[in-house]
């Protein structure tokens, strides 16, 4: 690890301070990535910013149509969490399948989605449940949220404040993972919303993604058998040591089917 | 890894050829090129800022042109190394065909990696390959659309193609235009790239 000068800040105007002030400062959440990586000495700040002491970014409460989650959460608050169970129980089945114990206790739901990894699990559920990301600027729709392999919309010094995410009227999230880190191969969440059905993808492509075929399929007819018939192109999908193209492309299908099933 | 690719550019092969040696040309459309000179008629240092996700490093590389047949067809390589990350080195062989007013141009490239990085990023490499050369044929159409106002769609296109898995075209839509200079530019910075994450 390089050497970098650590602050903790109690505000967000705080932090919009010394993201100014330090043009190669960066911001840390969790650190589940990004610890790692400063370990291997892959990136080098000059300045680490830590969220944790910034008491308005945590908690989860509940907005009646929805629910909102403070960006600190981490995997393991809203995988108990008895308003996430009883709201939207997908998303705390999907919290509880994210990396291993550790990995849960320090993650947090705003850094999974700040980062964008292409197997991270949260960008399903917030594009899945057509989710609203809160920064310290505006609201971003997590259609226009997520934009490619480890980008999103956020400007440089913005910062994710919130997530709200409407309640569905069934939803269920599947993955396929890679058994040794946990990231999904594959990993589809689907939902019944009141906007019409959802199918979002992770894992297999650069970027979350959704397929809009399943989605008017199952609108019609919210069955596994109503999609059993739709092949996903392997073309643009991941191909890795962990898995082909084509295998991802089959795995979406197989995932999207048992996630349909487990919507009940 | 291998990758293999395929464009039509809407230029003289001759244009392309001069646009594919281009320090300028290729600076501008390499992702977070701070410096590319040309040392020699078949080398070229350069010094690139890869950002991906997490991992941020600047590092200098080595381009070498080879087995020149201008303007049909070189061989272009390069190589990286450093520190406790490991290594990487890459090279490709890229054919420009006359079609018509246009210019196809062909690439087979492969990259070798090793050492810590490789264990660690192999997950990504794929995706950061492609992320790569989407930017600079991005950028490269966008530097060539001014000089190029009327030209036709030039993107046929591209596949990458990691280990031995089958192969695996760019999911975004790439930009229309690719001028000649810019993919040959554009897997060298590739190839560079890989060497930075690996290398580090």
């Amino acid at each position: 690890m390089y050497e970098f000068n650590y602050h903790q800040p109690t505000s967000l105007d705080e932090v919009a301070r010394l993201l100014g002030a330090n043009e190669e400062a960066k911001i840390v959440a969790g650190g589940m990535t990004l610890v790692p990586t400063l370990k291997f000495r892959l990136a080098k700040p000059s300045d680490l910013v830590d969220l944790v002491g910034i008491s308005s970014l945590r908690g989860i409460t509940d907005a009646g149509d929805a629910l909102v989650i403070g960006a600190m959460t981490r995997h393991a608050e809203v995988e108990r969490s008895p308003l996430v169970k009883q709201g939207i129980p997908a998303l705390a089945a999907l919290a509880h399948v994210i990396g291993d114990p550790a990995v849960r206790n320090r993650g947090t739901i705003g850094g999974s989605i700040s980062n964008n990894d292409p197997a991270a699990d949260y960008p399903a559920a917030v594009v899945g449940l057509g989710g609203t990301v809160q920064t310290t600027r505006r609201e971003i729709a997590a259609d226009n949220f997520f934009t490619g392999m480890f980008e999103t919309a956020l400007d440089r010094t913005e910062i994710v404040t919130a997530v709200r995410l409407p309640k569905p009227q069934a939803a269920c999230y599947m993955k396929f993972k890679n058994p040794a880190s946990r990231y999904a191969i594959v990993g589809v969440f689907v939902a019944r919303t009141g906007g019409g059905v959802r199918v979002a993808v992770t894992g297999a492509g650069p970027c979350v993604f959704r397929v809009p075929e399943m989605e008017a399929a199952l609108a019609r007819s919210f069955t596994p058998d109503a999609i059993k018939d739709i092949a996903i192109p392997q073309d643009g999908l991941n191909s890795d040591i962990h898995a082909s193209a084509e295998y991802r492309a089959h795995l979406v299908g197989v995932m999207a089917r048992r996630a349909v099933a487990g919507c009940g | 890894m291998e990758m293999t690719g395929e464009f039509r550019i809407p230029a003289p092969r001759q244009r392309v050829w001069e646009g594919l040696n281009d320090p300028e040309v290729l600076k501008q459309c390499i992702p977070g090129c701070q410096a590319l000179e040309k040392v020699s008629d078949t080398e070229f240092n350069g010094r690139v800022v890869a950002s991906v996700g997490p991992v941020r490093a600047t590092f200098g590389g080595k381009v070498r042109l080879s087995d020149l047949d201008p303007p049909q067809s070189y061989t272009i390589s390069g190589e990286g190394s450093g520190g406790v990350a490991g290594f990487a080195k890459g090279g490709a062989k890229v054919n420009l065909a006359e079609d018509g007013a246009a210019t196809l141009l062909t690439y087979a490239a492969q990259a070798q990696i090793g050492g810590k990085l490789a264990q660690v990023g192999s997950r990504l490499i794929d995706g950061v390959a492609r992320k790569m050369a989407n930017d600079f044929f991005g950028q490269f159409a966008a530097v060539m659309v001014p000089e190029q106002p009327a030209a036709a769609p030039a993107v046929e296109r591209a596949r990458v193609a990691a280990e031995a898995a089958p192969p695996v075209p760019p999911p975004h839509p790439m930009s229309t235009r690719l001028p000649p200079a810019v993919w040959v530019t554009g897997l060298a910075v590739i190839i560079i790239l890989l060497l930075y994450f690996f290398t580090r």
